[in-house]
């Protein structure tokens, strides 16, 4: 059995979740299988240097491309699958990766399981279990090969970085792609962290949308600061405008790793847990006891949110020795 | 321009989900039925963009529901509204309709596929990209900002740690949009009133054109609470617990102040 693992960077560095994809195909490969790792972008010697757990290392080499649009990803990807007929194509759940895995499945004709956390393997097919309704209910499923899987970061513990053998690797030619894709990057814009760096922050209080509306955000604001806490936000709270774009935690937010993080009124999605389910100690209050987010806390409360910030907030304030 | 939205009515994921008596499927008899809410950013992105430069906006929706979100689509401000005949109680998988929104475009001659970036149904592939490689247009997922730029499109991206990416696209064109430029808007009541006259057509779902994905072997619902420990609802006790638990870990708002 071949397999491809998709893997991505931009500038000069790899993404962290692409030794998760090697890993995520080792895991399936039995003796005399094959691993062969896909790089598309500039970081193509970070890659040489970090993806020795594959077997080959096919590349595309985009020198002077800071980021290579998921267009030209998928139309290169597209030329090593045809020249390789693998049997199985693992791409990140990433930005880059929600335009690429559906794209070669629907160009192949090949089925595509998304938000894969687990994959089995039995002889022919595979036994796959998939992330559906947010993180509410896991699908259990049996996959014919060839078949292309959408792997969620964070599902398999990285492989350990090692040079790849320089004759393991095959350069194939992004120039073409890239001068005659129909996507062109103009812009990367990159945020200031001088502000707010959530992703060093000690401690962090976080409103979900259960926070209802702007003028509340205060309340937690203030319990926040009795903490000593940075105040962070769920992506619909992020995009109400009620708190800005940098305190965002998760996948398109930050990746934070605090000694404690108190999410209030968050669900705890996927694209959410990616972000801070390392956290040291995770304290979750929602009043829906069935809320994905009771599944990493440490501790939970289901009561109302606005209930407790107010008598949490209560009892920290009152003079020690009370 | 002619654009196409996509509508999916999804059940509520903040309400209760139960298995269905096969263990294949959620049971959809009780569940509530709402507007995927990036297909909502889609739609009003659609609508920003008739404003801004005119343009012609149909909405296809799909599921339970169907009508009275065309409805609001036609009050916000859709041209034309179209309800696609969904199998009943099935989940609405984007491989499958893929085909449809594909003949769809066509048939309107659209040059702008507009949808959700994704759906909580979506398990076997996303709209998007599905229907772009079909129509073999390019596409864009998790657009945050989206402006028509001459012939093309200018679209910005989010990426992870709060990196966004501007790109410039070329029409026909499939987008799957996460946000849209503007926040959806509120519509009146008199105004979904006098939108509820608009004709809704109806269409039949094409064959999907593709194997199926995956047999579905079993559903369950993720164990529940971990390994974490359940202060329960009582806020009073739970504000008393808390208490103690940042104490033992050193986190008391006291600890922070000595420091
Ligand atoms: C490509 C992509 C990237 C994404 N990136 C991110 C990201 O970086 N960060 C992110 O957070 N999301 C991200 N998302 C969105 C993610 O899928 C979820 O939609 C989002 O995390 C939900 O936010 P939420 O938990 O605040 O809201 P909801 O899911 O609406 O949850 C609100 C919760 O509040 C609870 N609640 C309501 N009222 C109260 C009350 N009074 N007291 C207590 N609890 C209450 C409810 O029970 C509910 O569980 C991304 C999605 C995509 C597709």
């Amino acid at each position: 059995m071949k397999m491809i693992a998709c893997t991505e960077g931009r500038s000069d560095k790899i993404e962290a979740f692409s030794l998760e994809m090697i890993a995520a195909a080792r895991s399936v490969a039995a003796a005399g299988d094959e691993v062969v790792a896909f790089f598309a972008g500039q970081a193509a010697k970070a890659a040489a240097a970090s993806f020795g757990a594959a077997d080959r290392m096919i590349v595309a080499d985009a020198a002077g491309s800071d980021l290579i649009p998921a267009e030209t990803y998928a139309r290169l990807l597209r030329d090593a699958v045809t020249a390789e007929q693998p049997d199985l194509v693992l791409v990140p759940y990433s930005a880059n990766g929600l335009d690429v895995a559906a794209d070669i499945a629907a160009r192949t004709g090949w089925p595509l399981l998304s938000y894969v956390n687990e994959i089995k393997r039995d002889g022919e097919t595979l036994t796959v279990v998939a992330q559906m309704y947010g993180g509410k209910v896991l699908a259990e499923c049996v996959v014919k090969l060839p078949a292309v899987l959408m792997v969620n970061p964070g599902a398999f513990a990285e492989a350990v970085p090692s040079p790849i053998d320089a004759t393991k690797i095959q350069q194939i030619d992004a120039k073409t792609a890239i001068e005659s894709a129909k996507v062109k990057m103009v812009a990367i814009d990159v945020p200031d962290y001088a502000d707010v760096d959530l992703t060093t922050a000690e401690r962090i209080v976080c409103v979900g949308r259960g926070i209802g509306d702007e003028a509340s955000i205060d309340i937690a604001r203030d319990l926040a600061t009795i903490l000593g806490a940075e105040i962070a936000g769920s992506r619909p709270v992020v995009d109400n405008g009620w708190l800005p774009k940098l305190r965002q935690v998760g996948k398109s937010g930050q990746k934070v790793k605090p000694k404690l993080y108190l999410a209030l009124g968050v669900s705890g999605a996927p694209e959410h847990l990616e972000g801070m389910s390392h956290a040291d100690l995770i304290i979750a209050v929602n009043t829906d006891p069935k809320a994905p987010i009771f599944n990493v806390a440490h501790y939970g409360a289901t009561c109302d949110l606005f209930d407790l910030v107010a008598s949490l907030s209560d009892r920290l304030q009152a003079p020690p020795g009370r | 321009m002619n654009i196409l939205v996509v509508l999916r009515m999804i059940p509520d994921s903040a309400g209760e989900l139960q298995l269905a008596e096969d263990g294949r499927g959620i049971d959809r008899e009780w569940l509530d039925f709402q507007l995927n809410d990036f297909d909502d950013h889609a739609l009003e992105e659609a609508i920003l963009l008739k404003e801004a430069g005119g343009a012609t906006v149909t909405a296809v929706a799909i599921g339970e529901g169907a009508n009275r979100v065309l409805q609001m689509a036609a009050a916000r401000g859709a041209d034309e509204v179209i309800a696609l005949q969904a199998e009943d109680d099935a989940m609405i998988s984007s491989r499958t309709i893929a085909a449809t929104i594909a003949a769809t475009a066509r048939d309107k001659s659209a040059d702008l596929i507009l949808c959700g970036v994704q759906s909580t149904e979506d398990v076997f592939g996303q709209l998007a990209p599905y229907v772009g490689a079909m129509l073999d247009w390019p596409h864009v997922s998790g657009t945050n900002r989206v402006v028509a730029d001459g012939a093309g499109l200018r679209v910005t991206q989010e990426r992870g740690a709060g990196v966004a990416v501007t790109y410039e696209m070329t029409l026909p064109a499939v987008l799957g949009v996460q946000t849209a430029s503007k926040a959806p808007r509120y519509v009146s009541g008199s105004k979904l009133r006098e939108a509820s006259k608009t004709p809704i057509g109806r269409a039949a779902l094409e064959p999907s054109g593709f194997e199926r994905s995956a047999e579905i072997r079993e559903l369950r619902l993720p164990a529940q609470g971990g390994s974490g420990e359940d202060l329960g609802n009582d806020a009073e006790n739970v504000a008393d617990r808390l208490v103690t638990i940042l104490a033992v870990n050193g986190l008391t708002a006291n600890g922070l102040a000595r420091k």
